[in-house]
């Protein structure tokens, strides 16, 4: 019987990835995650950050090393020992960078059903859960739409509530606010920073700098070379303008508001 | 071969088969009197009046047959026109046209003779009319149970019908995907359309299409690998877990005992 | 070829359907074994794919345009279990939804291009491709080849279903009930058309997206090695594509039998038309029943029940081998589930 500890969340020990056909995705990736960290997942696009989600998830696995979720080896050989599946699929959501993917059943309420039905909760829960979902999303009207009739803001917000009818203790989230409007970036991240009370863990990917700062309390960088660049508190690595450069996290000619990272001199006719 | 002939047609099927899916929709939810009964009862009608409408020998049958379909109709609040466009254009028109030759061909009593030669038979006659009627009728029957019955209920109901839950999860799945890759497709199709000024030649047509077609089908590739991850971090483990809202009520028991006696009348009258 | 309902009596219908299913449960434990959990995703999305396809107008040399069913390009893609399986469902769907294909004549419709078509294609694109690379001409010809013969294939039978209609269904004047054209108009309409134009719009889309895919994701289309239990199953297969043809002829005559029409009733009413119907029906299909003759009543009851026999008999047989393929195929239950769809081939 494998037993789960939950004052451990995520390990990766000497962690690598290929993808078929030996391509390097992910080098020597050493981590820990503990209870109640809320964790920004940075790197360019092709770092490996999806992949490195989807390994934390179990749902692929390692090339070497291992990944370990509550105490216990994520392998193929674990991940076929019934409760503990069970355990493990209860306790971790992801939620996906493409809510098409998330969203494969023919209605909302069916999409938020999905997962507690498969983890054989009484139907009286899965339909008290379901609700409670949606009106945490205030995406209640939206119960009996079909996929290929929703914006896709309300399709995000149906791919993240149909993860938390699981009434998850991590989250994990692939580049949650891309593609969104700023206002409801900031709902969002609103809605994340309550969430994450009481002791749950964040993990989550993006290319925004603003969230980051908003919502994490720890960042881990992927470089472009697919080695952990990285690992600290934001205030460490995000207001040096270099190493931002290095890792592609910010380019030239770009600025933020929030604090002065500006490469080179131009007219603004506004404020700051 | 004209380009704008090429890529407007296949972008005017696209559009219609899209619109056509949502006014379904639409219609599913008018308070009719199809509307109103249990998806099974209304599967199970449908089925059982088409092989009433096989079985059937006479014109008068068939035609009365059809002027039930009309009333089914309007008493669900179908608008006329739009009924009559889905179940009259292509196939009972093709029909017609293919019955055609055999007004001449039917060996039997003639009937009408055409110029000097030309003989159209009683027998031909019948069995033009027998052919159409029928073809139209059953088509009909399809069309209401479409147009009056949500998706999901339809699905519900085949497996209550023990139709394989492996069947049932896969075609629900296919028909939410249909969508997707029509709009994906849609969009390269428009986006073709506006970058091309004069007409492409066949070749060049068939080259796009072939480069268009082999995108989409490893387009589906990727999304089957994504999706069952998806499912997988839920986790899935079995087809045919879905909260099934179907009840019968008073109206279902009175339509049965109708649709019922309705059969037995046409197929006793059949006999004589 | 979708065929509406109307165009088939209910006996022939129900007859098809009985034919499909032993067809389609062999498909789902075979699929299901190889494919274990991603079944579901994995013809999902290919038959999404395939609707798709279905829908296209593709443009022809000279100006014409048609549609393409794509079965063949399915069955060497994902293999010919998960093709049945895939196109019934598109069939399915297009048949509730779009009118395109009956829902009592379904079991024909996917006999015809969800059974026969990728079967028959498949065997013919494993042999004529043999054991050359992935990426090379003979695999492209090969695949255009197959699809060709497997959607023509598909409309013999189709047209042989049509043209039993008249012959067995009529009245009591001789007024045809279902399908008004005999075998001697079915089938040149119908084989005329699909040699001449579905079939080479068929073979055109096969081979443009097969060729593009040999360049683009040659992953897809595996090289294969075959082994000694492979060797049999093409064999069965083949076999079972010859079968296939010629069940429709069997079954349908058998539905007779057991259908509306009596030996008596026959003799009474129409054997004066049916010789004449079977004769001319021997005229265009003389190869492959040499023996037959010309129809007497017994003739006819004899080649019904040896037909029938042999459906029964292979049916069998492609049940027990599948069953003992499978059951070798597991090594054992710790082998891991498969990454890829390469293990339904």
């Amino acid at each position: 019987m494998m037993t789960l500890d939950t004052g451990r969340i995520f390990e990766a020990r000497n962690l690598d990835y290929d993808y078929p056909g030996n391509i390097a995705a992910l080098r020597q990736i050493n981590l820990t995650i503990g209870p109640g960290e809320l964790v920004a997942l940075l790197g360019a696009n092709g770092s490996g950050k999806s992949t490195l989600l989807k390994l934390l998830d179990g749902l692929i696995f390692p090339s070497r090393g291992e990944v370990l979720a509550f105490g216990q080896p994520l392998s193929e050989k674990s991940l076929r020992d019934g409760p503990f599946v069970l355990e493990f699929r209860r306790r971790v959501g992801l939620v996906f960078q493409d809510p098409d993917v998330q969203l494969f059943s023919s209605t909302v309420w069916d999409e938020v059903t999905f997962g507690p039905l498969q983890l054989r909760i009484p139907k009286d829960e899965v339909v008290s859960r379901g609700s409670d979902a949606l009106k945490l999303l205030n995406i209640a009207h939206l119960r009996e739409r079909p996929p290929y009739r929703l914006s896709s803001g309300e399709k995000k917000k149906v791919a993240l509530a149909s993860v938390l009818s699981l009434h998850p203790q991590v989250l994990l989230l692939d580049e949650p606010t891309t593609g969104l409007d700023p206002w409801s970036q900031g709902n969002l991240i609103d809605f994340l920073i309550d969430w994450a009370d009481e002791g749950k863990s964040l993990v989550f990917s993006t290319q925004d700098l603003d969230t980051v700062e908003e919502l994490a309390s720890r960042v881990i960088v992927l470089g472009t070379d697919h080695i952990l660049v990285a690992d600290g508190r934001p205030e460490e690595f995000l207001s040096d303008p270099d190493f931002l450069l290095r890792t592609n996290l910010v380019h030239e000619h770009s600025h933020r508001h929030k604090e002065l990272v500006h490469r080179h001199q131009h007219l603004h006719d506004h404020h700051h | 071969m004209k380009s704008e002939g090429f890529l407007s047609r296949n972008i005017s099927n696209i559009t219609h088969i899209l619109e056509s899916v949502i006014s379904a929709e639409d219609l599913c939810r008018a308070p009719g009197l199809l509307q109103g009964l249990d998806a099974r009862v209304k599967v199970a009608t449908v089925v059982l009046f088409i092989v009433v409408v096989g079985l059937a020998r006479s014109l008068p049958i068939l035609g009365a047959v059809f002027v039930l379909i009309l009333a089914l109709g309007l008493l669900s609040r179908i608008p006329l026109g739009l009924f009559l466009k889905r179940i009259l254009i292509f196939i009972p028109i093709f029909t017609a046209v293919i019955a055609i030759p055999a007004l001449f061909v039917t060996p039997g009593e003639p009937l009408v003779t055409v110029g000097t030669k030309v003989i159209i038979t009683e027998q031909g006659a019948r069995t033009a009319g027998l052919l159409v009627l029928r073809v139209t009728d059953s088509l009909s029957f399809g069309v209401l149970l479409i147009l009056t019955t949500r998706w999901t209920n339809i699905l519900a109901a085949l497996r209550w019908f023990r139709v394989p839950s492996l069947f049932v999860a896969i075609l629900g799945m296919t028909y939410r995907y249909i969508l997707l890759l029509l709009h994906t497709v849609n969009s390269m199709f428009l986006a073709r359309r506006s970058r091309t000024l004069g007409s492409l030649s066949g070749g060049e047509n068939r080259r796009w299409l072939a480069q268009a077609l082999g995108t989409t089908m490893a387009k589906s590739h990727h999304l089957s690998e994504e999706v069952y991850l998806a499912m997988l971090s839920r986790g899935y483990r079995d087809d045919g877990l879905v909260l099934n809202g179907l009840s019968l009520r008073r109206w279902d028991f009175l339509w049965v005992a109708f649709a019922l006696a309705a059969a037995s009348l046409l197929l006793w009258i059949n006999q004589l | 070829m979708h065929i509406p309902d109307g165009y088939l009596s209910p006996a022939t219908a129900g007859t098809m359907y009985a034919v499909a299913a032993p067809f389609w449960y062999v498909a789902t434990t075979s699929v299901r074994q190889a494919l274990t959990g991603r079944t579901v995703p994995v013809l999902a999305l290919f038959a999404a794919f395939s609707f798709v396809l279905m829908m296209f107008n593709i443009p022809l040399p000279g100006g014409t345009t048609g549609h393409a069913v794509g079965g063949t390009l399915l069955a060497i893609v994902l293999g010919p279990w998960a093709a049945i399986i895939g196109i019934s469902v598109v069939l399915g769907i297009q048949a509730l939804f779009f009118g395109d294909g009956g829902l009592i004549a379904f079991g024909a419709n996917c006999f015809n291009m969800a059974i026969v078509l990728p079967l028959v294609g498949y065997f013919i694109y494993r042999v004529i491709s043999s054991n050359s690379e992935a990426t090379s001409t003979r695999r492209l010809v090969a695949a255009v080849l197959a699809s060709y013969i497997a959607l023509v294939a598909a409309a013999f039978v189709a047209a042989v279903e049509f043209g039993l209609q008249p012959h067995f269904f009529h009245t009591a004047d001789g007024t045809p009930l279902y399908c008004p054209y005999g075998l001697d108009e079915a089938l040149p309409a119908m084989m005329g058309g699909h040699l001449l134009i579905a079939g080479p719009v068929e073979a055109l889309t096969t081979g443009l997206v097969f060729a593009y895919l040999q360049r683009t994701h040659s992953s897809l289309i595996k090289a294969d090695v075959p082994g000694k239990r492979e060797g049999k199953l093409w064999l069965l297969w083949g076999a079972l594509g010859l079968v296939a043809l010629a069940t429709p002829v069997g079954l349908l005559a058998s539905g007779t039998a057991w259908g509306e029409w009596g030996v008596d009733e026959l003799e009474d009413l129409g054997l004066g038309f049916i010789p004449s119907g079977m004769q001319r029906f021997a005229e265009w299909w003389p190869a492959p029943l040499p023996d037959y003759g010309w129809p007497r009543m017994g003739a006819v009851i004899g080649y019904i029940l040896s037909a029938f026999a042999g459906i029964a008999l292979v049916a069998l047989l492609l049940w027990l081998l599948g069953r003992a393929l499978i059951r070798k195929g597991q090594v054992s239950t710790r082998e891991p589930p498969p990454a890829t769809t390469d293990a339904l081939r």
